[in-house]
């Protein structure tokens, strides 16, 4: 009971925070009662990953590695270039688990596949790495079907659950600022802001798929909030006209406030969901490109897709890429592939090697594409 | 995918490092550097570890020493590497990517000096041991291993007054560095526990940087 009020108590806490990092102890955590057969899992050192983690865990005998992501989520450091084989390869050397264990298989978080080199793992320690499911709640499920993944396992999804988490990661800090200068300001605005602030923000995530088809138009970054402002300055006029009777600075001042909470939320809408890529970085503008000649059909790329975008035809081994509209860049694909068979092509048809990719990963800002 | 505020932050830190460190240290970094890389000769084969953006590597190959750094983080590298070809010194130092786990790699004794300036506390305990008892096995009979960083001081008052003056450090360690430390304490006697002569040990004024000096006294047992 104790543990479960703690569990919520955290979650609740790491939601409020969900954009700063949180780190916790590196090292070996034992699960259950493992003996030298039992399975090693990988996460980061996000407090709060490590806590869904064990909890998904519960019950099961294995061992858990937690590796320095510098508190950051798996994707996010993984993507940035903060979570690499470098942590992986010092958690399987400095931790004792090659004391502990007999076999030399590792369970990586899926989503850890844009920075971690499985191959460079298997050349430095020996270990080979098997990507696990993206949520840790399919741990289990994994672990008894002898770690083979069902599809599903691979996909990441923007559900209720998580939407209602994003909506309250930007409401929460925001609430906070707002307080912060209006409290000595205009003490009476404070409680409408917040209310306004969590309103906005819930409506837009938790709405997420009623119009995310349209975030795919030419000129949706612009056109989305404008046209959200203007539904909250029709609801705000009827709200005057039905209510305290019409007037124009009340409708100017809080019209003002919604557009500036409108345009923080949808700054980077598309990069707060799991399913588009951020509309900030250049990367949303990359293609990944497959060279038929180099493909082996081996199917590395669709093992960590998180997006379910390729065709894998093993008879005549090859692949390709029916479903590239769902791609959100992470260039998981281009890292993993062992025949170089992938790159990011960009708009104007430049190519962005595999090597690249790997070295830099997506932690560029453009810098992929400059020389120092 | 991400959220953009954090992750600008984040991706921009190799470029703004250098000048991060140096405001957070007020230039103090410099003078303990020069002192660090003093009893590395000519012809030395010396190994830098977590050897970031070159400012000690390119110092001890000033000396005439060949240099060997290591790091993990690639954009640090592409900065070393830059300086390290602008200071003339690119024929005697190579950067390789590569973390302290592994050091596995490198031959026994193959090393007459290893140094190691603010990575340590950034290294968790199962890494610092780690990383200390390779150090041992290829560092040659007689070589040195040289540390600077920063320190856990000993005793309650100098505990309770490095904590006051940390945790603002810590936010402005991370607001320009984008790394977290955690000062290393008990570093004299690890170095001990792993076999090492320590030789001289330096704190600054407030206990929370130390300089300190080793030997590797006779070929690992």
């Amino acid at each position: 009971m104790m543990n479960t009020i703690t569990y919520v108590l955290l979650n609740v806490f790491y939601t409020v925070t969900r954009l700063l990092p949180f780190s916790c102890r590196t090292g070996l955590v034992r699960i259950g009662n493992p003996d030298r057969d039992s399975p090693v899992l990988l996460t980061c050192n996000y407090h709060l990953t490590v806590l869904r983690v064990k909890r998904a865990i519960k019950g099961l005998d294995g061992y858990l590695l937690v590796a320095k992501s510098r508190g950051i989520n798996v994707w996010c450091a993984a993507c940035g270039g903060h979570f690499t084989h470098h942590d992986v390869i010092s958690a399987l050397k400095t931790s004792g688990i090659e004391k502990l264990v007999d076999h030399r298989n590792v369970i990586l978080p899926q989503l850890a596949a844009p920075g971690v080199e499985s191959v460079v793992i298997k050349k430095k320690t020996g270990w080979r790495v098997v990507w696990g499911p993206v949520y840790a709640r399919d741990i289990p499920a994994f672990l008894e079907n002898k770690l083979t993944k069902k599809d599903d396992m691979r996909k990441v999804l923007f559900p209720l659950a998580d939407r209602f988490e994003m909506a309250t990661a930007w409401a929460a800090p925001m609430s906070l600022i707002a307080a912060l200068i209006f409290l000595p300001l205009w003490r009476g605005a404070v409680a409408p802001l917040i209310f306004t602030i969590w309103g906005l923000s819930l409506a837009i995530f938790l709405s997420f798929p009623l119009y995310e088809r349209l975030l795919k138009r030419q000129g949706a970054h612009v056109g989305f909030p404008v046209i959200l402002w203007g539904l909250v300055l029709l609801g705000l006029v009827g709200y005057l006209i039905y209510w305290p009777g019409f007037s124009w600075p009340f409708l100017l001042r809080w019209g003002a406030a919604c557009l500036i909470i409108i345009l923080v939320l949808t700054l980077d809408l598309t990069g707060s969901t799991p399913t588009f890529k951020s509309g900030l970085h250049d990367e949303r503008l990359l293609a990944v490109e497959l060279d038929k000649k180099l493909c082996k059909g081996a199917g590395f790329c669709s093992e960590v897709c998180p997006r379910d975008c390729f065709a894998v035809d093993k008879p005549h081994k090859t692949a390709s890429i029916p479903r590239a509209e769902f791609c959100v860049r992470c260039g998981a694909c281009i890292v993993q592939c062992p025949f170089d068979a992938l790159c990011f092509k960009s708009a104007a048809g430049d190519k962005i090697s595999p090597e690249t990719v790997r070295r830099y990963k997506l932690n560029l800002m453009g810098k992929r594409n400059v020389s120092l | 995918m991400s959220t953009y505020i954090l992750m600008k932050i984040l991706e921009s830190a190799p470029s703004r490092y250098d000048r991060g460190i140096g405001i957070l240290t007020l230039g103090a970094l410099d003078g303990s550097y020069d002192r660090m890389v003093s009893p590395i000769q000519q012809g030395d084969r010396v190994l830098d570890i977590g050897c970031g953006t070159g400012a000690l590597t390119i110092r001890a190959a000033r000396k005439g020493a060949s240099l060997v750094g290591i790091d993990v983080n690639p954009g640090m590298l592409d900065i070393a590497k830059k300086r390290t070809e602008e200071s003339g010194l690119g024929d005697r130092v190579t950067y390789r990517e590569m973390g302290v786990a592994e050091l596995g790699s490198e031959p026994d004794g193959g090393y007459d000096a290893i140094m190691s300036g603010l990575c340590f506390s950034e290294l968790s305990e199962d890494e610092l041991g780690f990383v200390l008892n390779e150090a041992r096995r290829i560092l040659r009979p007689g070589g040195r291993l040289l540390v600077a960083d920063e320190m856990k001081p000993e005793g309650i008052i100098m505990r309770t007054l490095h904590l006051l003056v940390r945790i603002p450090l810590v936010v402005i360690t991370y607001l320009l560095t984008q790394t977290t430390t955690r000062a290393v304490s008990g570093l004299p006697d690890k170095v001990r526990e792993a076999g090492f002569v320590v030789t001289s040990v330096k704190h600054s004024r407030l206990g929370s940087f130390m300089e300190l000096s080793a030997q590797n006294p006779s070929r690992q047992t």
